[in-house]
């Protein structure tokens, strides 16, 4: 052991992992988006970023690794691999010494990687998500005309993979119906279809133009803006929050451009000339949980209120985890604490204090007495109030006489209360700090950092082209609404710990065209998604397919995914027949089992709605925080306490209880059975109409074989109010394919 | 190590057989990558995996000292000060005004001006080898000392019931993070197939304050959300077939269904579809399991007579009974609420000199039953059981605007309260933590909801830094950022 010596170790140790092979696939120019940070984010972030910065090391900011650390010494000198520090960290002999700590050991590629990038020079680079869109040119190559499709299949290229046929015309409408309106087609409307009365891009325009589109978007955004008819807490108490509801379904129906949509919800009372509908707009934010127990400090929950919405509007508009920033410098991505509380303090001046009246409040009324109301408003508004005084108050008291809601609202204090922001040590109210000024994060605003940046501002600085990230993250949303998950998968963070696109260039190629092109027409966003070949082919998935691309990120084939909670509800209304079309108004309590509200210190009561409110679609049914309808908690609503970007789909044995025996589904196959037998022909035929009005496919024969010995089945019992039939359409509700979207 | 991973996955390949369709055959996705890959919980990707069952068993974790917990929790807070905490002291100074330097910066929920000091309502003696003190509206109890470990220095940092309950369930004081149970089956699964993981029974007339989201799942997927079985109507939602269903041809249905949905896995090689076909099977096994489980009329009558039940009714001892039912079958997580502690003294039914005594009565005889019955059927060294409120009760009598009050009660409290744990991996005998000699404060070994936590996940064989959820861009835990483990009352 004489000639022991460490650089000779060194070099036996680089020798034998860094094969001839890994030195050979180096790329020629290494990219610190591409090849190292990925490994600083898996491999060495945790201990050297916004939270714990070991040795003094920390990788967030590009200054950071080359700036001398507590030995004096900086971690990196770019060009110079062999003396930085860094390669001698993740080489050296002693495990106790080798970085990263307590680890397995980087492999030979990676540390030839980090090598070859430190001596190229050691560039660093802007995260991908926080770069300007461009629009990257189309690839020219394959047959489609659709540039989605050249995205696509470039990738499918490369991968030896081919993209599947057209799905079959009843699947596809199928498929389209649910994805634009939240409903299946008619049987008229599918054989229209079938045999060509009616082209696709005809269907696609006139879903877009029906009111239940709006009612379908609305369902995602209303994830996003945690809406509930509660305030959440304890007492859990009702509010009166459906006029935000219905002004997001008008806004998607008349194709709001989002750049509007964004600036009216978190600004509209800033606008010159707010009308009512823009004060309505800014409930979006006072959806934030309200608590009126005894004893609390309204100070506290007023301030819960604000870091909701910091939190929230940077997950919907920007795709980041500001929830982070809120007690430290944000650990993974480059975002500083006190930058956390000047967004804070942006949204510090609203008059709202959790009070337990809610106020500001707006009076608003039921869709019927709208115009009225509005009519009264005006006349009064036109009499000399010196001449008309009892006919004033005649009107006054018929206005008041309408039903009418006191919906929570946006409005800003006057300059005089305004609040001073501090910053809060590790998140407590009740330790504040430095003053901040209200203005933006720098990693975001790469212009001149502006002094005091107001809400309205805010909102619309987030729709701006120097905003790199509303449109990315916009679109991705409805992309992945339509394709099952997203181009990049985690929609609620575009940070560096979320995922990497599968397509940036497809990714931003949509951006650009969303945000210039399109002027941010959702509808116009959405028709051009849909009329691409890739959405509209198969989700057949052969054998080779399911090997080489099992999640299916590449689109070979169109996603399977469940139907949302909502979706599955008013499928089954609608194919048995009792599906209400009414729009709007206050939330509806349709059945639910006796017993679920026994909640404490409230008078809120679940009264069943009979009639058409007990049919209305599953939007409109009240959500109570603390005790959400639960058959759609079962399958996986939120109870909108946050914002939630992704539903996590579950497949649970409580899902199956109720589609087979949950009573709003036994009434909707007493319904769609009584269709069946309403059908002229053979019991063959009756199940087979009946089959293809609930799954709008034609029955293949072995299902029909299994659905007719089910029937026989069934008929050999003694008579009961289960009649066989109700049996075929109780099976039809719990088929794989009528619960997924293929 | 190599060895002992095998016999692990030895372990669970024969449990995995136990099911009644090893399913996973057919599966691409490879038992190895289950059985390793999830179980520490190291698995953050924020992904359920994808065609396997989410609540099949998974590692046994080689220190695990308990395989389940029944959690006894008294929605409104029973006093300590009345049951565990004997404080003698206090009794001298009863109906002294409170020192200001108690009132001072300090918020309470009712309580305003100057309180008097309010001594322990009822009488204590030390009871068993062990010499633990017990109050007299404990007798049943009393006998079990010997197996509990009763700790008097827990506390909290909220004083409102819904936030205390959740801080207490899921170690955060607002909604949206999992519960101890979801948590618990996240990272263990659950041992018998034909019943949920995690089940909630509910006692006492109401809810808790926090409503289901003590047993929610917050973040993690909800097939990991306490299932809440009720004592009165269908056990579970839905459970029950619709009027005319027959259960044989309820069976024939459900092969049909399946037989149709094998041909969509045909088609679509979708793995979802093979979990729907499987999660059918056990619905229409629950139907069956679950009614029979809830059944206590099948116990014999000295069962009934040492826990006193009064079978058809939501009753505490009922619940109590049913949680050593569910236990005996291999669920996981089982969770007892019983409502109606909130002794502000405001009303008859919450006076500590009323109500109070019959909420020990009615919880008194079960809970020492439940103790009694695991032991002798040599279940309580592997079942951890938890019985607490969420907070303590003011050392002052509770007024009202500065007014005394017709009924005895005290305010709500922060700074310690008690609560006993016994079983799985817990040292019984002992009082551990002690408080000043009015009972105000914590003096030793004091306990936070995150040690509470990280010690019962530390019995259950799990390392509670490991067991994590990516979440929002960051990993979360049951004990977020804290929690250690209390060496001091583990056996």
């Amino acid at each position: 052991m004489k000639w022991y010596c460490p650089s000779f170790l060194l070099c036996a140790f680089l020798s034998c992992t860094a094969t001839d092979k890994t030195h050979q696939n180096l790329p020629d120019l290494v990219s610190y988006n591409e090849h190292i940070r990925p490994i600083i984010n898996n491999r060495c972030i945790s201990c050297h970023g916004g939270v714990r910065k070991k040795a003094g090391l920390s990788f967030l900011f590009p200054e950071d690794p080359f700036t001398a650390l507590e030995d004096g010494k900086p971690a990196i000198i770019r060009g110079q691999a062999d003396s930085s520090k860094i390669m001698q960290r993740i080489l050296h002999h002693d495990p106790e010494e080798r970085m990263p700590q307590k680890a397995e050991a980087l492999s030979g590629y990676e540390i030839a990687l980090i090598k070859k990038w430190v001596d190229q020079g050691a560039n660093w680079e802007t995260h991908w998500a926080f770069l300007p869109v461009n629009n990257p040119t189309i690839p020219s190559s394959p047959s489609s005309p659709h540039p989605i499709d050249r995205f696509i299949r470039a990738e499918l290229n490369l991968r030896s993979l081919q993209a599947n046929p057209q799905a079959e015309k009843s699947d596809l409408i199928r498929r389209l119906y649910l994805d634009l309106v939240g409903l299946p087609p008619s049987l008229e409307t599918v054989d229209s279809f079938e045999n060509d009365l009616i082209h696709y891009e005809q269907l696609v325009d006139r879903l877009l133009a029906a009111p239940g589109y709006g009612e379908k978007w609305t369902g995602m955004w209303l994830d996003l803006a945690r809406y509930a008819d509660t305030r959440g807490y304890e007492k859990d108490a009702h509010r009166d929050m459906w006029k935000y509801r219905d002004w997001v379904i008008r806004a998607f129906n008349q194709d709001m451009p989002f750049d509007q949509f964004t600036i009216k919800q978190l600004a509209g009372d800033l606008i010159d000339n707010p009308s009512t509908a823009d004060l309505i707009a800014t409930a979006f934010h006072r959806n934030t949980m309200n608590n009126d127990e005894g004893g609390t400090d309204n100070e506290e929950f007023r301030v819960a209120a604000v870091i909701d919405r910091v939190n929230t509007s940077y997950e919907v508009w920007q795709g980041l985890t500001m929830g982070c920033v809120q007690c430290h410098s944000h650990p993974y991505d480059p975002i500083k604490h006190e930058e956390y509380y000047q967004s804070f303090a942006i949204l510090n001046n609203t008059a709202d204090a959790d009070r337990d009246d809610q106020a500001p409040t707006l009076i608003v009324y039921q869709p019927l007495d709208e115009s009225r109301a509005d009519s009264i408003i005006q006349f009064i508004s036109g009499l000399n109030p010196g001449k008309n005084k009892s006919r004033i108050k005649q009107l006054e008291s018929d206005l008041n006489e309408l039903p009418s809601a006191s919906l929570p609202i946006l409005t800003e204090l006057p300059a005089k209360q305004k609040r001073v922001t501090r910053v809060f040590e590790r998140g407590n109210f009740m330790l504040p700090g430095e003053v901040v000024r209200p203005t933006l994060p720098a990693i975001l605003n790469n212009q001149i950092k502006p002094d005091s940046v107001s809400r309205l501002a805010f909102a619309q600085w987030l729709v701006s082209p120097s905003n790199p990230l509303t449109a990315r993250v916009t679109v991705n949303r409805f992309w992945a609404q339509l394709f099952d998950k997203g181009l990049v998968a985690t929609l609620e963070d575009f940070g560096s710990q979320g995922n990497r696109p599968s397509h940036p260039a497809l990714l931003d190629h949509l951006s650009w065209k969303f945000s210039n092109d399109f002027q941010w027409s959702v509808k116009s966003l959405i028709k051009y998604i849909v009329t691409s070949e890739t959405y509209r082919q198969s989700s057949n998935a052969s054998d080779v397919q399911l090997k080489k691309d099992p999640s299916n990120s590449w689109l070979s084939r169109a996603p399977r995914s469940r139907l949302s909670a909502e979706a599955i509800r008013d499928q089954a209304l609608a194919v048995s027949g009792l599906l209400s079309d009414k729009m709007y108004g206050p939330s509806v309590m349709p059945y639910q089992p006796d017993g679920i509200w026994k909640t404490v210190y409230s008078n809120l009561q679940w009264v069943t709605d009979k009639g058409e409110d007990g049919h209305r679609r599953a939007l409109y049914t009240y959500i109570r925080r603390t005790s959400p309808y639960p058959s759609f908690i079962t399958f996986d609503s939120p109870s909108r306490e946050y914002c939630v970007s992704r539903r996590i789909t579950t497949n649970t044995p409580l899902q199956a209880l109720v589609t087979l025996n949950d009573p709003v589904y036994v009434e909707a196959a007493r319904h769609l059975a009584t269709f069946m037998e309403n059908e002229p022909g053979t019991l063959e035929v009756k199940i087979s109409r009946g089959y293809k009005r609930a799954l709008i496919r034609d029955i293949a024969p072995k299902t029909l074989q299994t659905l007719t010995e089910l029937y026989h089945e069934a008929a050999r019992q003694p008579a009961s109010e289960f009649s066989p039939l109700m049996v075929i359409a109780n099976a039809l509700f719990n088929l794989d394919q009528f619960i997924t979207k293929s | 190590m190599d060895e002992l991973r095998l016999l692990q996955e030895l372990n669970v390949r024969k449990l995995q057989m136990q099911t009644r369709r090893h399913f996973l055959q057919k599966c691409s996705t490879g038992l190895g990558a289950l059985a390793l890959g999830s179980f520490i919980g190291c698995s953050d990707s924020g992904k359920p995996l994808q065609g396997i069952n989410p609540l099949s068993t998974k590692l046994p974790p080689a220190f695990a000292k308990a395989k389940r917990v029944i959690y006894l929790h008294m929605a409104g807070a029973p006093s300590q000060l009345e049951l565990f905490d004997y404080k003698p002291e206090l009794a001298k100074l009863d109906g002294q005004e409170c020192p200001g330097s108690l009132l001072e910066g300090r918020r309470f929920a009712f309580i305003q001006g100057v309180p008097k000091m309010l001594g322990p309502q009822y009488s204590f003696k030390p009871y068993g080898q062990s010499g633990t003190y017990v109050s007299e509206l404990l007798p049943h109890f009393s006998k079990n000392v010997d197996d509990a470990c009763v700790i008097k220095s827990m506390f909290t940092h909220e004083f409102n019931h819904a936030p205390a309950q959740l801080f207490m369930h899921t170690g955060h004081g607002r909604l949206g993070r999992p519960s101890m149970g979801s948590w618990i089956t996240y990272g263990l699964g659950t041992e018998n197939q034909d019943l949920p993981g995690f089940i909630v029974l509910v006692s006492g007339g109401k809810t808790p304050d926090a409503g289901k989201s003590v047993w929610g799942s917050g973040f993690l997927p909800s097939v990991y959300q306490g299932v809440q079985c009720r004592s009165e109507g269908e056990p579970v939602l839905y459970l029950n077939d619709p009027k005319g269903m027959d259960r044989n041809l309820k069976g024939k249905l459900i092969e049909a269904i399946n037989t149709i949905n094998e041909e969509a896995l045909d088609t679509y090689g979708d793995p979802e579809t093979l979990t729907r076909i499987e999660q059918y099977e056990l619905a229409f096994r629950m139907q069956v399991s679950v009614p029979e489980a809830m059944d206590i009329t099948k116990e014999p009558a000295s069962m009934h007579a040492l826990y006193g039940t009064s079978p058809g009714e939501s009753t505490f001892a009922n619940n109590a009974l049913l949680a050593r039912r569910l236990a005996e079958r291999g669920v996981r997580f089982i969770q007892l609420f019983h409502w109606g502690w909130d002794a502000h003294g405001a009303g008859r039914e919450e006076a500590l000199n009323m109500g109070f005594k019959d909420r020990c009565k009615e919880v008194d005889q079960s809970m020492s039953a439940l103790l009694t019955d695991l032991k002798q059927r040599g279940m309580l060294d592997e079942t951890l059981v938890v019985w607490g409120g969420e907070f303590g009760r003011t050392p002052m009598r509770e007024n009202r605007d500065g007014k005394v009050m017709t009924w005895i009660g005290r305010d709500h409290h922060t700074e310690c309260f008690s609560i006993w744990a016994a079983g799985g991996g817990i040292k019984g005998g002992i009082a551990y933590g002690e408080t000043d000699e009015l009972g105000y404060y914590g003096i030793k070994d004091k306990v936070h909801i995150n040690d509470l936590h990280a010690t019962l996940l530390h019995c259950m064989g799990i390392d509670h830094e490991k067991l994590t959820h990516s979440f929002q861009g960051r990993p979360f835990r049951l004990t977020d950022t804290g929690g250690k483990i209390i060496p001091g009352i583990l056996a």
